[in-house]
């Protein structure tokens, strides 16, 4: 009779499973030393070792340290209920943005200078964010464009330089690739249990990483490689609905602002040829126009960058052939924050998106004129009163402009 | 859901609460296991429960009408029943496109262009493992190694035990479902080492494969254009030797401990790898549990060396061709499986020819050393998408980039070279032991404070809940 997977039938020495002590190397074997056979229950040996009492001294010692990190972080600055930005927290709002009657798409800056709390309280509608820091808001545009769920109002956020891209999604192509994952039941519990720990725990932030802030040393020591010190560190703090804001840290100047500016390098480089701007115009004609079909409608928005970056993005794309292009390309309505008289001078820290407060005083300057734009969205009979520069920039600074 | 997630933190201390409830019997808690195994499996797509079900049920009816088949044709059709059906499972969803796409390539080259369908099939989590598992029972049956199991609870939870599942180690029928006769409690000591393991393991996978090693590796093998030197394509690729290692071994050593701590025994998956001398050493050493399927029931069956020379090298290299084939849908996991294939042959073909010669220290540094190198050459088809890709590294690895860029920073580098060097160092002089007699050996305290250190460091990692690379084959 051939050896049986019934453990009494099996031959004693073949069948220890958990063992006491170590066996010498030798001794222990694996499937690669027993060819051609059934494999008798695997031996796993117990080193000889206070396992319980040692458990517990790491269970102190961990809790110390974590304790003592987690102290450390929030003197970094770090807050808990920052609950992080992710994947899984897009695809969340992405589903969501399917059926959503205003949804938001574009580049970090319409993530950053958007006030979800305020637009509901100008229109009583509160949008779905799924901008993406870091991505060619046109990829976005054709997501929903090729969403035959979507009907509603969508605004597209963009930095001129970002979008005017001839291929590359950026950052959010990977939110993209994993959407489908990322709505599986692993990944949702996942979100719901970092989110809820992230509400108590501040050291959980994601650009905090252990393996990325220790690279951070390197100041570009090998000459020509992208060093960890030209990436875009910290700047938000991310809230429910993908609420960005501006951290405080950078708001308040210093290094951290300082090398946050550093990673813009300017914005510089080459200028965008004529046959891209007609490319991506083309392309964005037509997702408008898929929109449009199912009766959804399309609005551009180009929210501030400071002079510093500003003179760089004219040189590459002036308005009159990226942004004015886009609109007459696509029959779409846009409003430009050079056009805001509210959004005039606010204070952009680093220089790429504005502070926690000027971000809501832009809010209310681009949904005053969005409701005049499209019928989709009044202006509520209770809608606060105007916002205007004087609420967000500090009194020092202004006095100074 | 994957080791390194905060779901499975939860879902293993629910688990655990069940399994060590007084108020259940045996038999329910393993009623417990089965359900939360297929839960731990559905969490990544629940429909796929269902092929689980059917290659639980098709082996199952298999082996018990092999036993009671009088004929040796009714045997053999049973077996070759599940086969096919568990074949047929696998190659549809992971080959399928891949058969699709060498179809329309050969018909074009002879000058018939056909444009199918697209194949957008999901590849289900952990499939080519539960498959062979699963094979492993009704080909033990038929050859006659073992008898089918009692108990189909015992043969259900056998298939689905969510710690072997998804990325292994390759169980064994006779491995596993003997433990499921009698009931399993672990002991306090038994419970600490599991959890040991299971640190050790995530600290592998979170730390230094995601964390550190990974982005060293992308920066070469997905420089979208950018030509690496020689410098940088080395690096890369022996940074994606320790990543492609930490990932799957902590998978490994993470699975031997959660099993641990419910008082289950599961087998070596990995023996210090890269302190291997030789190939047929590296295979006896790297993910042990499917070279050994291998060899049992394809390397043997095919006439193993039992059959001349010849027929020896074609079966080995068929073995690693299929073993290859086994890691992916694609031709470069076809060339990683030949070059070892290649390598094996050679090694054997010299060992043939020098019969008498015993290496010294030296040599046997030396040997590991060429191993681990030529082992690297290998990585390079693995990691690749594409031969493109694949051609852009060994170009760089061998000096030959006209115009090379420097694509991986200073610091990232050094740290993956310290990571790397540590695990072939450590591999080398580990090589003739096991991980538990270094334990034993050392003083509490400092396992203690390394025990600590490396959970300190997987909490302030965080990870990304990035998925384990083996998840994918």
């Amino acid at each position: 009779m051939p050896s049986s997977i019934s453990r009494s039938d099996a031959h004693e020495d073949e069948v220890r499973g958990v063992r006491e002590g170590a066996l010498p190397a030798g001794l222990r074997k694996t499937a690669a030393n027993r060819p051609g056979q059934a494999q008798p229950v695997p031996t796993r040996d117990i080193p000889l070792q206070p396992w319980a009492r040692l458990a517990l001294f790491v269970a102190v010692a961990v809790t110390l340290l974590t304790t003592g990190w987690e102290v450390e972080m929030r003197r970094q600055g770090l807050h808990a209920g920052d609950i992080d930005d992710s994947p899984q927290a897009w695809a969340e709002q992405r589903r969501a943005g399917s059926t959503a009657a205003v949804a938001i798409v574009g580049d970090s800056r319409i993530l950053f200078d958007t006030n979800l709390d305020r637009f509901q309280a100008l229109t009583g509608i509160r949008p779905i964010q799924t901008a993406i820091v870091g991505t060619n808001a046109r990829a976005l545009l054709e997501n929903y464009a090729n969403d035959p769920k979507f009907k509603g109002l969508l605004i597209v956020g963009l930095a001129d330089v970002g979008y005017f891209r001839p291929d590359g999604i950026g950052f959010g192509g990977a939110y993209m690739h994993a959407f489908e994952k990322n709505g599986k039941p692993a990944q949702v519990t996942g979100l719901w249990i970092d989110r809820w720990l992230q509400q108590y725990f501040a050291f959980m932030d994601s650009d905090y990483r252990l393996s990325l802030m220790l690279p951070r040393f390197d100041h570009g020591w090998r000459s020509g490689a992208d060093s960890p010190y030209e990436d875009v560190w910290k700047i938000s703090e991310t809230y429910a609905d993908r609420q960005y804001a501006m951290w405080d840290r950078i708001e308040s100047g210093g290094y951290l602002r300082d090398h946050a500016r550093h990673a813009w390098g300017g914005f510089k480089g080459p200028k965008v040829p004529p046959a891209i701007i007609a490319k991506v115009v083309a392309r964005s004609a037509e997702a408008v126009r898929r929109i449009r079909a199912r009766g959804g409608e399309v609005i551009f928005i180009r929210p501030p960058s400071a002079p510093e970056l500003r003179v760089n993005e004219d040189q590459r794309l002036p308005r009159s052939r990226g942004w004015d292009a886009l609109l007459a390309g696509t029959h779409a309505r846009g409003i430009h924050a050079d056009d805001l008289p509210q959004a005039q001078n606010l204070v952009i820290p680093e220089w790429s998106h504005l502070s926690r407060r000027c971000a809501t005083v832009f809010t209310d300057a681009y949904v005053r004129r969005l409701v005049q734009l499209t019928n989709r969205l009044k202006l509520r009979a209770d809608a606060p009163p105007p916002l205007s520069r004087a609420d967000c920039v500090p009194r020092a600074i202004a006095m100074n402009k | 859901m994957i080791f390194n997630s905060l779901t499975f933190l939860v879902f293993f201390a629910i688990v655990l609460a069940l399994h060590y409830a007084p108020f259940f019997s045996w038999h329910q808690k393993k009623i417990n296991l089965l359900i939360a195994s297929y839960l731990f499996y559905a969490a990544w797509n629940p429909p796929f429960v269902a092929l689980l079900w059917i290659s639980t049920v098709v082996d199952w009816w298999a082996a018990q009408w092999m036993v009671r088949a009088r004929r040796e044709r009714t045997r053999k059709l049973w077996m070759l029943t599940s086969v096919v059906v568990n074949l047929g499972m696998l190659g549809y969803f992971k080959y399928g496109g891949f058969l699709l796409a060498n179809f329309v390539a050969v018909a074009g080259s002879l000058g018939i262009v056909y444009h199918p369908p697209g194949w957008d099939i999901v590849l289900p989590v952990g499939i080519s493992f539960y498959t062979f598992a699963t094979l492993s029972y009704t080909l033990d049956v038929y050859l006659r190694r073992s008898a089918p199991a009692g108990s189909f609870l015992n043969y259900a939870l056998f298939v689905t035990f969510f710690p072997h599942l998804v990325a292994g180690p390759i169980m064994r029928p006779t491995e596993l479902v003997p433990q499921f006769e009698q009931p399993r409690q672990a002991k306090p000591d038994q419970i600490g080492f599991g959890l040991a393991l299971l640190t050790l393991g995530l600290f592998q996978k979170v730390v230094l494969a995601d964390g550190f090693l990974a982005p060293v590796v992308e920066a070469v093998y997905d420089a979208h254009g950018k030509l690496p030197g020689m410098l940088d394509s080395w690096v890369a690729t022996f940074a994606f030797a320790g990543q492609i290692f930490c990932d799957f071994a902590g998978y490994s050593t993470s699975a031997i401990g959660v099993a641990l701590c419910m008082g289950f025994a599961m087998p070596d998956n990995f023996r210090f790898p890269y302190g291997a001398v030789g190939f047929s050493d590296f295979w006896r050493r790297w993910h042990i549990t499917l070279s050994s399927w291998l060899r049992d029931y394809l390397y043997i069956p095919l006439g193993g060396n039992r059959h001349g020379r010849a027929r020896t090298y074609a079966a080995l290299m068929g073995t690693m061709l299929l073993g290859g084939l086994w890691h992916g849908a694609n031709w470069t996991f076809v060339v990683w499986g030949g070059l070892h294939g290649v390598y094996l042959s050679v090694e054997r073909w010299l060992k043939q020819r020098f019969k008498g010669f015993t290496p010294g220290r030296a040599s046997i540094l030396g040997l590991a050393l060429l191993t681990f190198l030529l082992v690297n050459v290998t990585w390079v088809f693995f990691r690749a998408k594409t031969f493109a890709g694949a051609g852009v590294v060994l170009k760089g690895m061998a000096g030959m980039q006209v115009k090379p860029e420097p694509l991986i920073a200073a610091g990232p580098m050094i740290i993956a070279m310290v990571i790397v060097s540590g695990i072939f160092g450590t591999h080398l002089t580990m090589r003739d032991t096991t991980l538990e007699r270094v334990i034993e050996r050392t003083p509490a305290v400092a396992i203690a404070s390394i025990w600590a250190l490396l959970l300190f460091a997987v909490i302030i990692e965080q990870g990304q809940g990035n998925a384990f690379i083996y998840f994918a084959f």
